[in-house]
């Protein structure tokens, strides 16, 4: 996908937050490539300010946790007001918890990250997988039902009254966009799930 | 267990019967092939498609618009109705991924047996109507005197292996399927095709724990008394896809003819090519470092930063990697999973360490493997050095030590394209609950087909093939798909 010139926006202010998660760069070039800037942060203040937040997330739960925690950034996290997008891991540390190292997390949305947990069922789920949209919201506005965009979890969240769209592995059924008030998450990487992926990314960073 | 949505036509138009008699017929559309495009659109894996007309009479009469539907959708279909000749059959199979065949199985057993001989068993179903427990014939208006367990144990012998039930009392009635039929078919040993009266997700999942293989959806579906996205759900048809991962071997910034590590020719600029195979549909990218210097190493850093900041697809990068640090800077340059080798094999703590540093679903063990005797060993360095280790003993520690997936290459199939090591994948795919990445020998479409079937695999890698033009990433998900296996297209 190759915006047009006229995307270009360096009027909107993006935080992306530094927690050494696995794919900020991943994030950062998907959003330079859409004619955004951005800053990667993990300074309060900094995002705090931000008219966007993107929170990325590759890694393990706890670990992820305790590295917010040392920073002070769990409790910045919940305090911000702007729109939020937690992608995959950023996603599952939105709930209360997550079975994955039994660590507790942010708690803005209820509820327990789960494991996959079926016969027969390869874990994680690593690859491309179609989301169906239950709700509209702006952040989703252009995408088909049935798109294709990329996961690769082990950990899911349900998300039941805050699915924006859900995806079905096995024969469990997860949010895989999720929205709170101002709180968005996907479970699938945008980042990484070519044109729909980059339509969100682009929506979110226009809310 | 799939779901199949039905779609019958008679005279040119989509229609439902109830309980088969053709004056209790409802339109519900007069372009089927509309019809047909929407299941697809909503997730449908294979359409059934029945020429009611061709049942009721004998004679096929909707086959062009069928053969349209074949032609717009990408998904498999079956058909039945009024194939009772060889000739008519063979001409459906050009276009569908199965026939059912019904009345013509009862009174011509032979043709049967050749066309599961011509064509497999995979593309052949033999149809039971059921009415009060015997077989019906001439779409369902006459009942033979044959025992319908009796007859499937027949089909069984001359090598069907696909059985559709239909219990014509309960078909359109939004009832309940005939599970004490199915379960007896499926223990029989068929794969069971069910339907008549699937119209609840209870009746799904119901179906799915008597082992029945695929579920017909007709009149619910039209009623809309019951969801095709429900269906899917209760079935748990798991909608992931299978990959197909363009490899490119890197060293000194390009991409090259790996196929040894001499008179290596360049193939191209790296970032040119992934993004060329990313817009032509690949699934994912993998770059594997065949660098024999240090100075031709470094600028494997360059080519990762360089891909990431065009390529929106994930990418993997491997080859000789050694360290969590080495790692976090590839991760960090814009790669989205690390494939580990010999370092793992060396150090398996490491497949530990990388996994709690970055998650698992980041870290991608290699193994290339060698038969020896009946079993896989572990080989180093393109297949020069052997270990002690047994492949699929190896693929389940990796699994223990927290790797997320395994790139299986097979060294005796490596460059030989006479099809990947079928038995090497199932051995390792039914031995770790990981995916697993076909590597190795792929010399055609059908390659990967048996290698995402029979073997069992995730995905599967190919290099030349796809570099020399030979073939393209649309057409071999276009094939794959019309074999029933899921694609993102």
């Amino acid at each position: 996908m190759n915006p047009a010139p006229s995307n270009r926006k360096s009027g909107v202010s993006i935080a992306v937050i530094d927690y050494n998660a696995g794919n900020i760069a991943s994030v950062g070039n998907a959003l330079r490539k859409l004619g955004f800037e951005y800053t990667i942060t993990k300074d309060p203040k900094e995002i705090l300010a931000a008219d966007k937040v993107i929170f990325p997330g590759q890694g393990r739960a706890a670990a992820a946790m305790d590295d917010l925690r040392a920073s002070g950034l769990d409790k910045v996290i919940r305090e911000i007001k702007k729109p939020f997008l937690g992608i995959c891991l950023g996603l599952q540390l939105l709930f209360e918890s997550s079975e994955e190292d039994d660590a507790q997390c942010l708690g803005i949305i209820e509820g327990r990250v789960k494991r996959f947990n079926e016969p027969d069922l390869k874990i994680p789920q690593m690859g491309w997988n179609i989301i169906s949209i239950v709700q509209n919201d702006p952040l989703i506005s252009g995408i088909p039902d049935k798109a294709y965009v990329y996961f690769a979890n082990s950990y899911y969240g349900a998300g039941d009254n805050y699915a924006l769209a859900t995806s079905v592995y096995g024969s469990t059924e997860s949010g895989a966009i999720i929205r709170k008030d101002n709180f968005y998450g996907t479970q699938f990487h945008p980042e990484k799930s070519g044109e729909w992926g980059m339509k969100i990314l682009d929506n979110f960073c226009r809310l | 267990m799939i779901i199949i949505p039905a779609i019958d036509i008679l005279d040119g138009q989509c229609v439902r019967l109830k309980r088969g008699e053709f004056s209790d017929k409802k339109i519900y559309s007069t372009d089927p092939v509309a019809v047909a495009k929407e299941w697809e659109r909503q997730g449908a894996q294979m359409l059934h498609i029945v020429d009611l007309d061709g049942a009721k009479t004998g004679v096929p009469r909707n086959t062009e618009v069928i053969r349209k539907i074949a032609q717009t959708v990408r998904i498999p279909i079956e058909v039945g109705g009024g194939i009772r000749s060889g000739k008519i059959a063979r001409e459906y199979l050009e276009f569908a991924r199965r026939i059912v065949l019904g009345t013509k199985a009862l009174e011509d057993p032979l043709l049967i047996k050749n066309l599961v001989k011509d064509f497999g068993s995979e593309r052949i179903v033999v149809a039971l109507e059921l009415k009060d427990g015997k077989l019906t014939v001439e779409g369902w208006q006459k009942t033979s005197a044959k025992d319908y367990k009796e007859f499937a144990a027949e089909l069984k012998k001359i090598g069907v292996k696909n059985i559709l039930f239909t219990d014509v009392q309960r078909d359109g009635t939004l009832t309940e399927p005939n599970y004490d039929i199915a379960l007896a078919l499926a223990v029989a040993g068929a794969r069971v095709i069910s339907s008549g009266g699937v119209s609840s997700t209870e009746a799904i999942r119901k179906l799915k724990d008597l082992g029945v293989d695929a579920a017909i959806v007709g009149t619910a579906l039209y009623e809309g008394t019951l969801t095709l996205a429900d269906a899917l759900k209760a079935a748990g048809s798991s909608q992931l896809t299978k990959r197909i991962i363009p490899c490119l071997d890197v060293t000194g910034g390009k991409v090259v003819k790996g196929v040894s590590f001499e008179n290596l020719q360049i193939v191209g600029d790296p970032v040119a090519l992934g993004k060329k195979y990313s817009d032509e549909g690949a699934d994912e990218l993998v770059f594997l470092d065949i660098s024999a210097s240090k100075d031709e190493r470094e600028t494997l850093y360059d080519v990762v930063a360089a891909v990431a900041r065009e390529v929106f697809i994930p990418f993997t990068v491997g080859g000789g990697i050694g360290s969590v640090d080495q790692m976090r800077k590839l991760l960090q340059l814009g790669a989205d999973k690390i494939s580990i080798n010999t370092a793992a094999i060396k150090n398996p703590a490491l497949i530990t360490e990388a996994s709690r540093a970055f998650g698992e679903q980041c870290v991608v063990v290699a193994i290339d493997a060698k038969k020896k005797g009946d079993s896989y060993k572990v080989f180093l360095k393109g297949g020069t050095v052997e270990t002690e280790l047994d492949a699929v003993q190896w693929a389940k520690e990796a699994e223990k030590k927290g790797a997320g997936e395994i790139l299986l290459t097979s060294m005796d199939k490596d460059g030989t394209r006479s099809g990947y090591d079928i038995e090497l994948l199932r051995q390792v795919s039914d031995a770790v609950r990981i995916p697993v990445i076909a590597s190795g020998g792929a010399g055609s479409m059908e390659d990967m087909k048996a290698a995402c079937i029979e073997g069992k695999a995730d995905a599967v890698l190919v290099a030349s093939l796809l570099h020399y033009g030979e073939l393209t990433i649309p057409q071999v998900k276009k094939y794959l798909s019309e074999h029933g296996i899921a694609m993102r297209i």
